[in-house]
């Protein structure tokens, strides 16, 4: 506890914001709540998988120390007590550490956002917070971006609530894996998120027009960003998740949060860094890719020779070409260590072997004649002499026989025997798990270790290992395509995360998202949200005018009412109008003449104008709203006469404005209908550019026969407006094709 | 970790608290040893972490419990076994744990009565008697002990603050009027050097940038603020500008037992244009940067930072076909310095051996 004390201390020193002197949290989340690394993350959680022969949290954890993170909050659930069990022996856990680390495990979460409502609910954090998963590797320095964070909370009053942390990296990089391919749309001044959406390689993509209508004027749309799945968080962010017991996943979360923010008001930013590394671990290639940047040197000083973990013998030594060398390492004559290399202790390799871009683990024993190229290989594993294996992933205890020879992309799991004298084709994953097995405790997935193990068990004896498969003194299944299972063939696809043909399913599912995108974009949500929020603004006017309440506090009624039937803006104002319209059927029924209807309308209108104001601001909610008087009037066909008043004594009053209705006017009429009414209210809407207030560019107006105003322009030149929604700076007669009866000569 | 479980044990004591504390500052101080130096050198100075290093011992040997000089000795030797361990390129740790090592010896050996200068003298006879009875000796209590080596850790300290002025101090009878002067990088010492002759002498002062970190330009700036004509240079023009230069200045970041150098990628071009043109190669040097360590101590004498001031991160597809490295020491053998500057005057290279013996206890150095 003391040693907060002393950061506290220097902390002060350096700046004397109140806000510095409360411990920065992090929330680290150790699990991937998804099954990438089945079947490996089967027997070990994804944690604690070995990167350079560290297990991945323990990069997470120095870089949340390194960034001055004094309080962790670990999440666990799959296979929680080797988690546990890992971080109490390791140096977080001892009394020294900087980082005070708390294990909370639970097998209930199922996803990010279980995570995070049980941190509002535990009430953990009180302050801005980072959130990682334990599987990110990162050196990058946040304390920059948590400044600007700290500083858009305290300038506008906590309106954004997260700050992404990006890096720069350039398309065709080989850390940027296709699937975590983000394009992010931005302000650039404000760097606050306009549009998010992952490319999932998709050729097309859609901006909606809204992002780019208000805001400043400059906008970036970037694709040379590298998601480092590192984000600052605002206490917010728990609070957020809570009340949308939906949102599953970080993605869900921001595309929550932009399509909704006109309706909650929240914001969110990135930050672009380009130095530092940050990466997640999120498949089998980006493994592969993370752990070669890290021996070759980009996560300095995260790098194996530092020992970070502090654990007795971890040491190694580095030379040149990258050339790592642990305790006790012993290496044949004629062996060569070309690049890129990194060896456990005690390992011993045998004579004539050529390893280069490979990292080999603690008390592994390779024959001679082997050679490695991209090999992972984890610890205790045995490969006899001639082997080759390729950019292959080789986990604890694997016995890899004579001669056998491991193709790209292959995986050995746990404990596997493969050969001798084998070639196992590319992305071939082998397990001592039987995929049947794992068909069938499909859905008790979060079951504890010790269940899962005894299950396993009883199965393997039931079932032989097939000798063609995985050599004649060959231990393991081969969980693959010929499985006739296409979820099966996902699954090994997934493990890689293919890089030319992303996989049908993540098509579908961009698919989806954008269609599901689209609906919450432009249809309403809920049709008795709808209804249930009409009523109410319905009942809130008839009392603002009974008990005569100030039309500030309809307002704040209304707009507690649009967060409680979850309302778009858009929705508020057509249906604020169509209350307001109706209100004179509402209360004397629709047997009313039109002149009667009129005379209590227009009074109406009057005392709630601050209310319409209130909500009518852009050009595009003008249109909005007339549209919604559109559609009632063409409702109430009767009454049609009474639209021509009811729009001048909005103009009057201000609520709309000349071009907006002019516009209306102009643009398409969708039916039949609504083109009479167009052509009936022409005649009239004349009279308001006029009448209403004399407007400077018109001087008079016509009606051509077709039903077309004719405005009468200043500068000598006449402005057509059709009912069909042209505008021509033409005489009317060559386009309507009937001089005589044309009403402009 | 040792004496944390201790002070665990001697909860009810009074000093278990001050252990813990201790402990503590140990552990903050390792951890900033391990992230120091991302990239772009060191943040602070050698001279700092040196001052910084000092002053732990010095409370190490105030709050650690200890009964005889051999007791103090072994823990001092086991913290600094683990400081070296965190940062193996910040040789200034080590060369203070030595130190300070040394000062233990002495203080023992007064206390004793008998004069360390006597031990000092190293003969054929001595080599041959002497081995394994004085780490016996080190067992004798005596009271005053700790008092006099915290005493004498003060003086160090007090050493230490006044180094840079002192090398300072010389720059009038090094630097003349209206000549030109190379340097490359930045170093503080030699930033201070040229200021201080600057006061009463005008002189051109040009500065190699020192590619990938170009701490030059950084050097540059700070010079010509001090009213110094500063030129900046490309690194690969030093050869070409040589001609022109009377004086090469440069700091370092260690001195080694033989005379040559440590110092920032770039030097070793430096010294060998100046041996083409036979300009002086004058390195400034304050004494706490000579180290025990000789040149071939491979896996320690390297050290590669991240690659991405060579060739950006973000340069993409590239990176995946090629191997980028990013050294940052260059080795400068002896041959080619003229002389060295330290805060106790100016030395030749081959009589580094012998301020070694001076300053370190022959016994101590490996720890």
């Amino acid at each position: 506890m003391s040693s907060r004390g002393g950061k506290q201390k220097k902390g002060n020193v350096t700046s004397e914001q109140e806000e510095e002197e409360q411990p920065l949290q992090a929330v680290l989340v150790a699990d991937s709540f998804n099954r990438r690394f089945f079947p490996i993350s089967k027997d070990q959680p994804r944690a604690l998988l070995p990167l350079g022969n560290v297990a991945m949290i323990d990069y997470t954890l120095e870089f949340l120390t390194s960034t001055g993170v004094q309080e962790t909050f670990v999440f666990c659930c799959w296979m929680s007590n080797k988690i546990k069990d890992h971080l109490l022996k390791s140096k977080w856990c001892r009394p020294t550490s900087p980082n005070v680390v708390h294990i909370i495990t639970s097998d209930l979460y199922r996803s990010l956002g279980d995570v995070l409502r049980d941190v509002d609910a535990k009430n953990l954090v009180r302050n801005d917070f980072i959130l990682v998963y334990g599987d990110v590797v990162s050196n990058i320095d946040v304390s920059q971006a948590l400044q600007e964070h700290r500083h858009r909370r305290k300038v506008d009053k906590n309106i954004s609530v997260m700050t992404m942390v990006f890096k720069e990296s350039s398309p065709g990089h080989k850390t940027r894996c296709e699937e975590d391919d983000v394009i992010v749309a931005m302000d650039s001044k404000s760097k606050r998120v306009l549009h998010y959406q992952k490319t999932q390689g998709l050729k097309k993509l859609q901006f909606p027009m809204n992002i780019f209508q208000h805001g400043s004027d400059e906008f970036e749309i970037r694709h040379d960003l590298l998601d480092c799945h590192i984000s600052i968080c605002s206490p917010q962010v728990a609070e957020l998740f809570t009340d949308n017991f939906d949102y599953q996943t970080r993605n869900d979360f921001v595309r929550g949060i932009l399509v909704n923010e006109e309706i909650l008001g929240n914001q969110i930013h990135l930050y672009v860094t380009q130095d530092g590394y940050g990466a997640r671990v999120s498949n089998l290639q980006m493994y592969d890719s993370v752990s070669l940047d890290m021996v070759r040197r980009w996560v300095y000083p995260l790098t194996p020779e530092a020992n970070f973990t502090d654990q007795q013998g971890q040491g190694c030594t580095h030379s040149r070409h990258n050339v790592y060398r642990g305790a006790e390492v012993s290496l044949g004559h004629g062996s060569q260590m070309e690049e890129n290399v990194l060896i456990g202790r005690d390992t011993s390799i045998g004579a004539n072997c050529h390893i280069s871009n490979s990292v080999i683990g603690n008390n592994c024993t390779i024959g001679d004649n082997v050679v490695l190229d991209r090999a992972h290989m984890w610890n205790n594993v045995h490969v006899s002499s001639n082997v080759e294996i390729h950019q292959s992933v080789v986990c604890d205890g694997a016995v890899v026989k004579e001669a056998v020879r491991l193709n790209k992309q292959c995986v050995l799991a746990y404990n596997v025997v493969i050969g001798p004298n084998l070639s196992l084709p590319e992305g071939t994953v082998v397990s001592m798990h039987h995929p049947e097995e794992e068909e069938e405790d499909d859905d008790d997935e979060f079951l504890s270790d010790d269940q899962e193990v005894g299950h396993s068990k009883d199965k393997t004896r039931q079932k032989a290992f097939n000798p063609a498969e995985v050599g004649p003194e060959g231990k393991g299944y081969i969980w693959k395509a010929s499985m006739n299972d296409t979820e099966d063939e996902e699954l090994a696809q997934c493990l890689w995360g293919l890089v030319l043909n992303p996989d049908p399913e993540s098509d579908s599912e961009s698919e989806a998202s954008e269609e599901s995108q689209d609906r919450s974009r432009s249809v309403s949500p809920e049709i008795d949200d709808v209804n249930a929020f009409q009523l109410e603004v319905l009942g809130t006017l008839q009392r603002g005018l009974e008990e005569n309440i100030v039309c500030d506090n309809l307002v704040l009624e209304i707009n507690s009412l649009k967060y409680a039937y979850n309302i778009t803006l858009k929705e508020v104002m057509q249906i604020l109008t169509r209350v307001v319209l109706e209100y004179p059927f509402q209360q004397q029924g629709t047997q009313l003449t039109t002149l009667q209807y009129t005379g209590s309308l227009l009074p109406l209108l009057k005392t709630w104008s601050p209310v319409f104001k209130n909500y009518i601001k852009r050009a595009q909610d003008h249109l909005d709203c007339l549209s919604a008087v559109e559609e009632l009037f063409l409702e109430q066909d009767t009454h049609q006469t009474a639209m021509v008043k009811v729009l001048m004594k909005m103009y009057q009053l201000e609520i709309l404005e000349e071009e907006a209705i002019l516009k209306w006017f102009s643009t398409g009429a969708t039916n039949d209908k609504s083109r009479q009414l167009r052509k009936n209210q022409g005649v009239r809407l004349g009279q308001i550019c006029v009448w209403g207030k004399p407007s400077q560019n018109v001087k008079g107006y016509q009606f051509g026969h077709c039903g077309s105003l004719i405005l009468l322009l200043q500068k000598e030149t006449t402005l057509l407006i059709f009912s069909d929604g042209v505008q021509r700076k033409q005489t009317p007669c060559s386009q309507c094709h009937k001089k005589e009866s044309c009403g402009m000569v | 970790m040792g004496s944390a479980i201790e002070a665990k044990t001697h909860k009810n004591m009074p000093g278990a608290d001050k252990e813990a504390d201790l402990t503590e500052r140990i552990e903050a101080f390792l951890a900033d040893l391990k992230r120091g130096g991302c990239g772009t050198g060191p943040i602070r100075g050698s001279g700092e972490t040196a001052r910084e290093t000092t002053a732990l011992l010095r409370k190490v040997t105030a709050q650690a419990r200890w009964s005889s000089a051999g007791d103090l000795m072994e823990i001092i030797r086991k913290e600094g076994r683990r400081m070296t361990a965190a940062q193996p390129s910040e040789t200034t740790v080590g060369n203070m744990v030595l130190r300070v090592l040394k000062i233990i010896r002495e203080e023992y050996a007064r206390s004793r009565g008998s004069s360390e200068e006597t031990d000092q003298q190293e003969s054929l006879h001595k080599l041959l008697t002497s081995g394994g009875l004085s780490e016996e000796n080190f067992r004798q209590h005596f009271v005053h002990l700790k008092a006099n080596v915290i005493e004498a850790i003060n003086e160090l300290l007090t050493e230490l603050e006044g180094t840079t002025d002192n090398i300072a101090m010389q720059a009038l009878e090094h630097i003349h009027s209206n000549e030109v002067i190379m340097t490359v990088g930045r170093s503080r010492t030699v930033e201070a050097f040229l200021k201080d002759a600057a006061r009463k002498r005008k002189f051109h002062v040009i500065v190699a940038e020192c590619a990938p970190f170009c701490q030059g330009h950084e050097m540059a700036t700070n010079l010509s603020k001090a009213s110094i004509e500063t030129t900046v240079i490309a690194d690969a023009a030093i050869f070409a500008v040589m001609s022109r230069v009377n004086k090469v200045i440069i700091g370092t970041q260690t001195v080694l037992a033989n005379g040559g150098l440590r110092a920032v990628n770039g030097t070793h071009t430096v010294a060998l244009a100046a041996r083409h043109h036979s300009t002086p190669l004058i390195v400034c040097a304050p004494m706490f940067k000579l180290s025990p360590q000789f040149p071939n101590e491979e896996d320690t004498f390297h050290k590669f930072v991240s690659p991405h001031e060579v060739l950006p991160f973000t340069e993409g597809e590239i990176l995946s076909k090629v191997n980028v490295h990013c050294p940052v020491f260059d080795y400068v053998p002896p041959e080619l310095i003229t002389l060295f500057i330290s805060n106790i005057g100016g030395n030749a290279p081959s009589y580094i051996y012998r301020l070694m013996s001076e300053l370190y206890h022959p016994e101590d150095h490996d720890l």
